[in-house]
């Protein structure tokens, strides 16, 4: 990077960083005094309100590559991204429309504490290994983004950088549990929307634009001078499928995301996380918009100016740096690493909880509360410290891990979970198959591990768009018709959802004692959703 | 009325569901009608700050919606679960406030 980018004083970044992880321990540490089971530890006593859940829910979802390696995607792909990435604000709401309040109802700690009511053990293992492993991915993105803010700030090697974050994150979050990720979760959202939003506006008011009072939404005198510079900027770019694959491949599978759900499940009621969903849309929406205008300044700055970002992850560090005071460029950077914590704070929490209750549950059901907590925090640092080892040689561009995982994830988990909740046809074998197999194709056909066996090309094989638009849709079909032939053969009995399994069903949907045998068990629609699943698998296939 | 609360719902689920998945991807709507994709909205071209404003205004709103519709739903199903045998499942959090 060149050096007339880099913060010209170490010592303010120093003084910001050691300022804010000084609040995050304290918030930790007083958190942790209110743990005292694993209600505590897993779900903070599923007793947060909806203002503070909304903006733990946000900032959970926020994550650094909102700072980086979205604005990077924007400098490249320009607004087909931001539309990429609008669509992620669903995915909290529809999460807790479709399945997250009837979870609540049973007081899960993860979903896959579902999944193992409702399709019993050996189908647990595979959905909890898979999310484990998407957790990791995930956070190992939040990792290499810590890792750079850390380069940017004190000027340390990367490696060395990754490291020290590292340590330092998984410490606090150690300490203090949900609640203290919760709590610090929502004041690391206060954060980042003021360093994303108001340095911006002095930026864009040194651009010259008359909206900088509020940056994410009043840049349109901009306009002309951005299309004069760049005529395609605003230019949709690709053709229908690109934007249709985007359901599968990224709104299916946030959906499905445990520290998401895990958000929802702390809720003191269920209603109380209906409410939190309302916040949650009001300050991602904030966020996120002061993202686009970023993304828009980066690409009018290289325009403009004629400089090249060459490190485009770090634009809004850069266009900080550029026109802000040191001091207000370190508060921004600072923005940044809460964003990073935040996720991966989530992220460990969620493993902790996949590990210390769910598979341990499986494991070792009658292990003590206390043991199984302390389980949990062994599995929370080994899940922080996989994040930390695989970030010494982390992929180009940080989001691709994580947008990748996410591919993964609406393959192996998302049916599970909606079919699980919504039809009591739902089979154990039948998931245990379509997870396994669908699963292994997303990964044989991303070009990450077999670059020669691909679906699709370039940034949407890459992201696992296209490698989704495949295997998501098949792994419903999959599921759906076999479980539809399993029920019905006699050597496979065992494996059919018993009247226990199809009572959770009821039981979630607030049905209470009241068990009709005929609710949520139709095949009709079933088979026309498989039938519109194999046509988008099909053109999921042609060539793109 | 058991079975009007249950097709109410599923009713309500497609419902919300459509609405968010429309709010979220209304970019979609943009290029499968390029006709749409002509004027300006605050100086912005409308095929990028609708979508925007959706993703953003559209969702808090159909989000709020859906707490007040579904909060609502939440109390009918609870007034039918009270109508039921008194051995009334305390697993499930219909009554809470």
């Amino acid at each position: 990077m060149p050096a007339e980018y880099a913060l010209n004083n170490v010592w303010i970044g120093l003084g910001m960083v050691i300022i804010l992880f000084a609040i995050f321990y304290a918030v930790g540490y007083f958190s942790s005094r209110k743990t005292a089971s694993d209600e505590d530890f897993y779900a903070a006593g599923f007793s947060i309100g909806p203002v503070t859940n909304g903006l733990g829910m946000a900032a959970t979802w926020a994550s650094l590559a909102t700072f980086l390696g979205v604005i990077a995607l924007i400098l490249r792909l320009q607004v087909p991204f931001v539309y990429l990435w609008i669509q992620w604000a669903i995915s909290i709401p529809l999460l807790t429309l479709l399945y997250g309040t009837s979870l609540r109802r049973m007081k899960a700690f993860t979903p896959a504490s579902f999944i193992r009511q409702r399709y019993g053990k050996p189908s647990t293992i595979v959905i909890v290994c898979w999310m484990i492993l998407i957790m990791i991915m995930y956070a190992l993105g939040q990792m290499v983004g810590l890792g750079q803010a850390f380069e940017l700030l004190f000027g340390v090697p990367y490696n060395i950088a990754i490291i020290v974050a590292g340590l330092a994150t998984v410490g606090f979050i150690t300490i203090g549990g949900m609640y203290g990720a919760t709590y610090n979760a929502a004041f690391q959202m206060v954060v980042m929307t003021i360093a994303m939003i108001v340095p911006m506006g002095a930026i864009m008011k040194a651009m010259g634009s008359s909206g900088w009072w509020f940056p994410p939404l009043a840049y349109g005198d901009m306009v002309p001078d951005m299309i004069k510079n760049i005529p395609t900027f605003f230019d949709m770019k690709y053709d229908f499928r690109w934007y249709f694959a985007l359901i599968p491949a990224f709104t299916l599978g946030p959906v499905a995301l445990p520290h998401l759900a895990m958000k929802v499940f702390t809720s003191s009621s269920v209603k109380s996380a209906r409410w939190a969903v309302v916040w949650f849309a009001l300050f991602l929406g904030l966020l996120f918009s002061g993202t686009y205008v970023v993304g828009f300044a980066g690409n009018y700055f290289t325009a403009t100016t004629g400089r090249i970002i060459e490190k485009a992850d770090q634009t809004i560090l850069i266009l900080n740096v550029f026109y802000n005071p040191t001091l207000v460029a370190a508060f921004v950077m600072g923005g940044a690493i809460a964003a990073g914590l935040s996720t991966i704070g989530g992220n460990l929490m969620a493993i902790a909880g996949l590990v210390g209750s769910d598979l341990l549950g499986i494991i070792a059901p009658n292990m003590e509360s206390a043991k199984k907590m302390k389980w949990g925090y062994a599995a929370l640092g080994l899940g922080g410290l996989a994040a930390v080892l695989m970030a010494f040689n982390p992929p180009r561009f940080l989001v691709t891990s994580i947008l990748w995982a996410f591919g993964l994830l609406a393959t192996t988990a998302t049916p599970a979970i909606l079919l699980g909740v919504w039809w009591k046809e739902a089979n154990k074998l039948a998931l245990i198959i379509s997870s396994m197999v669908c699963g292994i194709i997303f990964i044989v056909i991303s070009p990450h591990v077999l670059p020669s066996i691909c679906v699709g090309s370039g940034l949407v094989a890459a992201l696992g768009m296209s490698g989704g638009m495949v295997t998501i849709p098949l792994s419903f079909a999959m599921f759906i018709i076999l479980s539809i032939a399993f029920n019905r053969m006699p050597a496979l009995k065992a494996y059919a959802p018993t009247l226990a399994d199809k009572q959770v069903i009821d039981r979630i949907h607030g049905w209470g004692p009241d068990y009709d045998e005929s609710r949520y068990n139709g095949i009709k629609w079933p088979l026309i959703i498989s039938a519109v699943c194999v046509a988008v698998f099909i053109w999921g296939l042609q060539p793109w | 009325m058991k079975e009007k609360i249950y097709k109410k719902e599923i009713r309500i689920t497609i419902i919300f569901t459509v609405l968010l998945l429309l709010t979220g991807h209304s970019a979609s709507i943009f290029v499968l009608f390029p006709g749409l994709q002509q004027g300006t909205l605050w100086g912005f071209p409308i095929q990028y700050i609708i979508p925007i404003l959706l993703g953003w205004f559209g969702i808090a709103a159909v989000c709020l919606a859906m707490t007040l519709v579904c909060n609502k739903f939440d109390d009918e199903m609870a007034e039918y679960v009270k109508t039921l045998a008194p051995e009334t499942d305390t697993s499930t959090e219909n009554t809470q406030k």
